[in-house]
């Protein structure tokens, strides 16, 4: 049934193989706050995003988005959300404009180009919007991963080391945009090592220690 | 949204990135022409025997360009997790798999169509009367062989031994539209037997609408790990 919680966790466990990941997971998150997770390399931030975006199913445990769960009703959670891959996530033979015009389709929302060109300028691509992403650099590619992530309009946002390839500017302004989605009542869970940035975003910490999440307290070292 | 849309979006995707890479349309014309050539050569200049081998040729190099498309069809998503991206759109796995089928089975025929009139100079073959009826064979069999091309292309693409094991799983399944596609236009080509070929072709619909059907109902277990 759908519910006002953003992210439930219950005992979530995910593996590869025999090598458990995620070890049993428990998480509220409310709507409209922001988590940051921690986590060493291979902790497995990633899998519990993917796990969150449907694109992986848990090996045990359930995993809810306001409600819906991720294997039973996965698009019912891909309505509700928008992700952001490490490296963007676009198709190199494609303009910005055109990911831009695909995703407004796939979401049957209206492909307005006046709005595409709006958010392209806001996100510091206005004179690159109708080059092939090949000719990108990897912080435009970013740049245009959140445009796309803006256009969504999504409920969740789900992170995976945004602030990864972008410059100072960048990072400012993906700040900027996540505070705006906070204050418009959007949830952001954003994996992530920028522990400044993060710390300062986010309304709650978690770091993704041997598979478990622990609270991280403010202050504390992750 | 109109999940039929969904499809169309999607295929145009394909289409757009091979219009502009040309990789796989470099690859297979190249591939196909010289099976169809070496062949040829092989079989010698007994223009009966040439005649009669015409079909075959033509769906052995429809067959293993058809392999290289398929593999290359999920090669563009892959990069920078631009596939993922596109599996969290709130768009059914099965139309996602229709569109990545309908920008392939496009191609195989385009393909198919070029190769056809390559075919019938090399091997000295005569344009059948019933023409129509080998158009709706080459039709019937490149979207039967799409249709397990992409499935199998999709359940390997994350694999790192994908190129050997793409073959390996999807033959055995394609042989059965393979067949019935030779006997059908051999059936055309050869002998103006329609009768015979129609019979093949009943054949052919029906494996397209089992593997059709079987595809797209599991295709969301290929892309949810």
């Amino acid at each position: 049934m759908p519910d006002d919680t953003a992210i439930a966790l219950h005992g979530l466990v995910r593996g590869y193989g025999r090598r458990a990941v995620l070890k049993g997971l428990d998480l509220e998150v409310s709507p409209g706050k922001v988590v940051a997770l921690f986590g060493a390399n291979g902790a497995g931030k990633t899998t519990l995003l993917r796990l969150l975006a449907t694109r992986l199913r848990p090996s045990a445990g359930r995993a809810l988005v306001f409600g819906h769960d991720v294997v039973e009703h996965g698009h019912e959670v891909r309505r509700r959300i928008a992700t952001l891959a490490v490296f963007g996530g676009a198709y190199a033979t494609l303009t910005a404009r055109e990911h831009l015009r695909l995703d407004a389709a796939l979401r049957d929302m209206a492909s307005d180009d006046d709005a595409f060109t709006a958010l392209l300028e806001r996100v510091g691509l206005a004179d690159a919007g109708d080059a092939l992403v090949r000719t990108y650099s990897s912080g435009m590619r970013k740049r245009l991963g959140l445009a796309r992530l803006l256009a969504a309009d999504a409920a969740l946002w789900l992170l995976d080391e945004p602030h990864a390839a972008l410059d100072h500017d960048g990072q400012d302004l993906l700040d900027a945009l996540v505070a705006e989605a906070k204050g418009r009542g959007a949830t952001v869970l954003m994996a992530t090592h920028e522990r400044d940035r993060s710390r300062r975003l986010a309304d709650a910490s978690l770091v993704l220690d041997d598979g478990r999440l622990r609270l991280l307290q403010p202050g504390a070292s992750p | 949204m109109n999940d039929l849309l969904a499809v169309l979006w999607v295929a145009r995707k394909d289409l757009l990135h091979e219009t502009r890479s040309k990789a796989t349309t470099v690859a297979t014309l190249f591939f196909s022409a010289v099976t169809l050539v070496v062949l040829a050569f092989a079989i010698g200049q007994d223009a009966e025997l040439l005649r009669g081998a015409a079909t075959g040729a033509l769906w052995v190099a429809l067959a293993f360009a058809g392999v290289i498309s398929a593999a290359q069809s999920y090669q563009a998503d892959l990069e920078d997790g631009a596939f993922d991206h596109l599996l969290t759109t709130p768009v059914p796995r099965a139309a996602v798999y229709l569109g990545k089928l309908l920008a392939n089975w496009l191609f195989m025929l385009l393909l198919g169509l070029l190769m056809l009139p390559v075919t019938f100079v090399l091997y000295g073959a005569a344009w059948p009367a019933a023409w129509p009826w080998l158009l709706a064979t080459l039709a019937l069999g490149t979207l039967g062989f799409a249709l397990i091309a992409v499935f199998y292309a999709g359940l390997t693409a994350n694999l790192r031994a994908r190129e050997s094991l793409l073959p390996v799983l999807m033959f055995p399944i394609v042989v059965p539209i393979l067949l019935a596609s030779v006997r059908a236009s051999g059936a055309l080509v050869g002998s103006d037997d329609l009768a015979l070929a129609q019979g093949w072709l009943r054949l052919l619909v029906g494996f397209d609408l089992v593997y059709a059907v079987l595809c797209t109902a599991i295709y969301h277990f290929v892309v949810e790990e």
